[in-house]
């Protein structure tokens, strides 16, 4: 069951700093990569190449974690079990554009052909932001 | 894990970024298979990540269950700049004194540790690092 995020979460997860996502490898070890994204509606999107290590994990086992730590004062994050729920094309790249508008303040430099964009449904959120210690 | 025993050097670059007083993420896996990730404390040192932890939390359980894990460390300035480090446990070291845990303290906050819990076992765990992908390996 997805759980909905405290006004505190909504909050944080509109700040500016990549999620560092752990995935499951066949291998049975975990990769973790940072990457951009939004919290939208509830939901965590993130965008990559249909290449990327960590899609084809998810596409094997859809569980995913997200640790969302503030670079400059790393003691605020929160870590955010999830799964993803939905995959589709970014026709014209424009996700990872809106992306890229986000982090980056200008448009999206790299190619914008063969992108996917991914949505994350949180099931459990611990860590410092929500209180816990 | 077969072929990737051998120990991993770390580039210059990597233990550059290792010797400032950020935190690393490390990813252990729960009892259901599933990807936990805490940000901790640690230290580089003779070619080995030190942690230590209280052993009562989940991720030292999870660790010395399968002895292997998955850190990354990130660039405050630049966050797209990274390291992935896959690293196996050789060995836990009881830590009675809270020597380490004093030691990290004083890295990160300049200060001695709080004083332990009732009850409050701490632990330091040797990592050996046996691969090393991302932007600045």
């Amino acid at each position: 069951m997805a759980v909905e995020l405290s006004p505190k979460m909504q909050t944080f997860t509109q700040e500016v700093f990549p999620a560092i996502i752990g995935t499951n490898r066949k291998d049975a070890s975990v990769e973790i990569v940072p990457v951009w994204f939004e919290q939208k509606d509830g939901s965590f999107w993130i965008n990559g190449g249909t290449n990327r290590g960590w899609f084809k994990h998810l596409q094997r086992d859809p569980r995913i974690t997200l640790l969302l730590i503030d670079p400059k004062e790393m003691f605020r994050w929160a870590q955010v079990e999830g799964r993803m729920v939905n995959w589709a094309e970014d026709p014209g790249g424009e996700h990872i554009n809106q992306l890229s508008h986000r982090y980056l303040k200008k448009d999206y430099q790299g190619p914008r052909t063969g992108r996917i964009k991914i949505q994350i449904e949180p099931l459990r959120v611990t860590g410092s932001i929500d209180g816990w210690r | 894990m077969a072929g990737v025993r051998a120990a991993a050097a770390l580039t210059p670059a990597v233990r550059t970024l290792a010797a400032l007083p950020i935190l690393v993420v490390i990813a252990t896996k729960r009892d259901d298979g599933s990807v936990q990730l805490n940000p901790v404390w640690f230290e580089l040192k003779d070619g080995f990540v030190w942690l230590n932890s209280n052993t009562n939390r989940t991720w030292p359980k999870n660790l010395q269950r399968d002895r292997e894990l998955t850190m990354l460390l990130i660039d405050p300035k630049v966050p797209d700049r990274y390291a992935q480090i896959r690293g196996r446990l050789v060995s836990l070291i009881p830590d009675p004194k809270h020597e380490f845990i004093d030691r990290l303290s004083r890295r990160y906050t300049g200060k001695k540790f709080r004083e332990l819990e009732p009850n409050e076992h701490r632990v330091t765990f040797k990592i050996q690092p046996v691969t090393v992908t991302g932007q600045m390996i």
